[in-house]
């Protein structure tokens, strides 16, 4: 059983896997493995902000799992909570917020809201990569590139400095770039494209297996998010990892990844395979996300934005759906709880909407 | 390359400066109300002096013959200058400007530079302190006190210095820069003397700077803090002390710029410290030369003032692209 | 800000009710700090000073040559001077020139530091770099030296002549700091829509960037008077310039020396009180100057 050292967090309705066996927490444990596909587990996450109208939560009652192997995408719009939610996986949520219920769990830590300073630091960069949603500014802007991955080389305690620079080398030819030109480099000398590149290189140096990519292709040109995304699914093959990739837009999520949550104000609202899901999506605010895009076939006047806008952490309903407001197809029992979850297709796919619930045989 | 024509035009600009300054203090003393280089000469001539003599004199005095038409004045005024001539004393019969405010300027750049350097050095170190404990009773209060040091004028400070420490607790001499009582030379006593008539000159110049300094810091730190780079530092699991040697470092560059300009700032201090500590240096020559109307140390004084300033600005602007890589290879 | 604009009833009532809501707020937050009402209190007092102090006393403030440097007394609260003049009345008549002089040079160098820091700033690079070379001359060369050397040439003792000189070397700061605030509004939105609208550059400087820049400004132009006091009491403390009333630097200097006050304790509150005067002054300034700052700048309050 999985043992939660702080009473705060409840256990909560397990509605993913079963519970795996053998984890201690607080210490990171190779021995430790989820059992079952995931290698990432989020468990009834629950992360709040301090605000002068009291704790609001940017993330409410969160799971979601990431299989081993696997490309998931978590889609949201801005203030959905998707960067908190990945800033969770690092134990990293800026002040004033904070965990305020749930676990998240990784193969090989245990649950990473447990580890000790050392343990969480260690395992930032060594277990868990996590690239820049501003790669344009992830680097020290003093130093060289080089220098910097020898920084990150001596504070994780890897005694092989010269492997590790290989490695990088190998990294950066891999992805098109001139290694030596890039580790003699500073930050401002190279182009975003690049810095982006530099930015998963440093993920991966120290043989994480699990990468997280926060906006990986904003702020870049569209040739370059092309090869930016050709890369990541290269690397993410080639190092068997198991990769997040966070992204407002629908579309990159839709070419990488093989598993897409969608998440509205703080809550998953659809989750499932990528192309059954995009296919036929079954929660409204999918739905209204995919009819939003204008395609590059047909009819512009097809596309039709969503009404209204996406809530703020102040502005998120309290009680009931949080969609409601927005939502076509909303009832009376919309506005009284918040609705439960529902699992098809042999438990693939799971969505929370009271309408889609009823469509479903 | 870029880099030195940049380089180029600070040089020009700051010889530039140089030259209006002068230019400026030789109309000045033109337009004064009886033009002191005139009457210097027909005191000269009263004392009985030829004419021919007296121009001389005068000439040897101001750097320039008074009645001669003024672009000639002013054309023998900037040759004397460039050759470092700055004229000759009216109060000490005869000597050479140069040689009094040469010996006057050691003293005043000395104190100056301990005291931006110990300002410097401690308000940094308060800065970041106060940064790091930001919104807390510490930095918070450190803030405050930092914010009203740089308020109260250098003179207050001086003057309540002396009084406490020179004269209320008689702990260090009263003004001077030595005891008569020494002999000059490298001999422990003198040096020993030297340094006790220091020190509360160099507090002074210290405690008027150091609260700039903490304040801009603190700025410039908290600034870094919320850069990118030190959030992606902490995310790939870098030691404190490395995330820390970063920020400081990022932090520091911006005040690199501020040195040159409180350097100029302590000389408008010096001329306060040295009245009441007494210390001969050129603050209080320039306000000696004012009493016994002493034109040309006054003008030359000055003048060294200036060129010292413009000098420390322009070795800053040299060394700053040599510390700061995002300058050096453009 | 769109002039002329006219709301029906009940949203211009709600827009008033929010706008006397918020000036509630901001008044509450001031009054809770006991050091801002202080800081308040003291400016107040001193300006009242300044204005009707010297009619409180005599044109010439009597000599009494049998209590020079008397400790302080009922008769005298703060002691006596070398002349055995009452030093209260000397700190009080004496706060009206350094105060008078300090809000000459004020309103000189606002008038010079704003126009030539929005100028600077609206129009950075022709007008711009012009003004901000003048500037950077202006502000490199330590003030003190100059005005010491210009006090040679020309008495400018009378405090209209004081507050002259200083505001015209001291107006680089302000427009250093002008231009700064200028350069960021320019390129936001509603700066953008004006021209957008074709208004004259003039007419958006004044009416829509120079409005924004109201409480920056009077937030700086608060520390430049502490500065200013302290030019004019430094240049009446070195005693280069000459004097036609007493005032609190002539006091310093006296005390210092020719009283001897610093090597002798017996001058002591003639030493002290214009020192105290210039600290609290000082202090309470900068108080209210970071009070401004705070209140217009909402990122410094603390939630």
């Amino acid at each position: 059983m999985v043992r939660v050292p702080r009473s705060s967090r409840s256990g909560g309705a397990d509605t993913v896997a079963a519970a795996p066996a053998g984890i201690t927490v607080g210490q990171p444990d190779a021995d430790a493995r989820l059992s079952g596909p995931a290698a990432v587990s989020v468990r009834d996450l629950t992360v709040a902000f301090s605000t002068p109208e009291g704790l609001l939560p940017a993330v409410s009652h969160v799971s979601l799992d990431l299989d081993r192997g696997q490309i998931t995408g978590l889609v949201g719009e801005s203030g959905s909570g998707k960067s908190t939610l990945a800033l969770t996986l690092l134990n990293a949520v800026p002040q004033p917020g904070r965990v305020t219920s749930g676990a998240v769990l990784i193969d090989g830590l245990g649950d990473v809201l447990g580890l000790t300073r050392r343990n969480l630091r260690r395992a930032r960069g060594a277990s868990i990569g996590y690239v820049f949603q501003a790669s344009q500014n992830s680097l020290n802007p003093l130093k060289q590139v080089g220098k910097q991955l020898l920084d990150l080389g001596r504070s994780h305690g890897e005694s092989d400095l010269r492997g590790l620079l290989r490695r990088a080398r190998t990294l950066l030819d891999d992805m098109g770039m001139d290694a030596n030109r890039v580790l003699a480099s500073f930050q401002h000398e190279l182009s975003g494209g690049m810095r982006q590149r530099v930015g998963i290189v440093f993920a991966l140096v120290l043989n994480a297996h699990v990468l997280i990519l926060d906006e990986p292709t904003t702020a870049l040109d569209m040739l370059t998010q092309a090869s930016v995304l050709e890369i990541v699914r290269k690397v993410h093959a080639e190092h068997h990892l198991t990769t997040l990739v966070i992204s407002h837009d629908v579309g990159v999520i839709g070419d990488l990844a093989q598993r897409i949550a969608v998440m509205y104000a703080g809550r998953i609202v659809e989750e499932g395979p990528t192309a059954t899901v995009l296919a036929d999506p079954r929660h409204p605010y999918t739905r209204g996300l995919l009819t939003a895009m204008p395609r590059i076939t047909g009819d512009v006047a097809l596309a039709r934005p969503l009404p209204g806008r996406p809530p703020d952490l102040t502005s998120i309903p309290r009680q009931g759906c949080v969609f409601r407001e927005r939502c076509p197809l909303a009832m009376d029992i919309c506005a009284a709880a918040e609705p439960p979850v529902t699992k098809t297709e042999g438990g693939e796919r799971r969505f929370a909407c009271y309408a889609a619930a009823g469509e479903t045989p | 390359m870029r880099l030195t024509r940049t380089l180029a035009v600070k040089l020009v600009t700051g010889v530039v400066m140089i030259w209006v300054v002068a230019t400026a203090t030789f109309f000045l003393v033109l337009a004064m109300p009886g033009n002191p280089a005139l009457t210097q000469e027909a005191q000269d001539i009263t004392h009985g002096m030829s004419p021919q003599q007296a121009a001389a004199a005068t000439r040897a005095m101001f750097g320039f013959v008074p009645k001669a038409p003024v672009l000639d004045q002013y054309g023998t005024y900037l040759w004397q200058l460039l050759h470092f001539n700055l004229g000759v004393s009216i109060a000490e019969e005869g000597i050479p400007v140069s040689h009094i405010v040469g010996s006057a300027f050691p003293w005043t750049v000395i104190l100056a530079l301990f005291g931006v350097i110990f300002s410097f050095l401690i308000g940094v170190s308060l800065g970041i302190l106060a940064a790091i404990r930001r919104n807390t009773k510490l930095g918070d209060g450190l803030t405050l006190l930092g914010a009203i040091i740089n308020g109260v004028p250098v003179f207050v400070i001086a003057i309540l210095l002396f009084y406490v420490f020179a004269t209320l607790w008689a702990i260090f001499p009263q003004g001077g820069n030595v005891s008569v009582l020494e002999t000059p030379g490298w001999n422990a006593g003198y040096i020993g003397s030297v340094v006790t008539h220091a020190m509360l000159p160099i507090v002074c110049y210290t405690l008027a700077g150091v609260g700039a300094w903490q304040l801009t810091t603190k700025s410039s730190v908290i600034s870094v803090l919320g850069d990118d780079f030190i959030l992606a530092a902490e995310l790939r699991g870098l030691r404190p002390v490395t995330v820390a040697r970063y920020v400081t470092r990022n932090a520091m560059l911006p005040l690199f710029t501020i040195l040159a300009i409180s350097f100029g700032l302590m000389f408008g201090g010096a001329v306060f410290i040295e009245d009441v500590f007494n210390y001969p240096g050129l603050g209080q020559l320039m306000i000696s030369s004012i009493g016994t109307k002493d034109f040309p140390v006054l003008d030359g004084a000055f003048l060294l003032i200036i060129v010292a300033v413009i000098v420390a600005n322009i070795l800053a602007d040299l060394i700053y692209p040599l510390i700061d890589p995002r300058i050096r290879r453009s | 800000m769109i002039t002329g604009a006219v709301l029906p009833p009940e949203q211009l009532y709600e827009a008033m009710q929010r706008s006397r809501r918020r000036s509630t707020r901001r008044w509450r937050l001031f009054v809770s700090s006991p050091g801002r009402v202080a800081a308040s209190v003291i400016v107040v007092v001193f300006a009242l000073m300044a204005i009707i102090g010297p009619y409180l006393y005599p044109a010439n403030l009597p000599i009494n040559p049998r209590k020079i440097y008397a400790a302080p007394s009922l008769a005298h609260p703060l002691g006596t001077d070398f002349e055995g003049t009452d030093v209260l009345a000397l700190v009080v008549t004496g706060a009206r020139y350094v105060l008078f002089a300090a809000a000459v040079a004020a309103v000189i160098t606002l008038g010079i530091g704003t126009v030539a820091g929005l100028a600077a700033g609206y129009y950075p690079r022709s007008t711009g770099r012009v003004i901000m070379r003048v500037t950077d001359f202006v502000l490199a060369i330590p003030g003190f030296p100059v005005l010491v050397v210009l006090a040679m040439i020309w008495k400018f003792g009378s405090p209209l002549a004081m507050g002259f000189v200083m505001g015209v070397f001291g107006w680089g700061g302000i427009a250093r700091a002008v231009r700064a605030q200028t350069l960021s509004l320019r390129e936001r939105g509603f700066v953008e829509a004006a021209r957008g609208l074709g208004l004259p550059g003039r007419r958006i400087i004044f009416a829509e960037v120079l409005p924004n820049l109201a409480p920056y400004i009077g937030m700086n132009l608060m520390l430049a008077v502490t500065a200013f006091i302290y030019t004019e009491v430094g240049l009446f403390f070195l005693g280069v310039v000459s004097y036609t009333t007493s005032n609190w630097g002539v006091m310093l200097n006296n005390a210092v020396f020719q009283a001897g006050a610093l090597t002798s304790t017996r001058a002591l509150a003639y030493l002290l009180s214009p020192l105290i005067c210039i600290l609290l002054i000082t202090i309470a300034l900068v108080t209210l100057a970071n009070a401004v700052d705070e209140f217009f700048n909402p990122r410094l309050r603390r939630l």
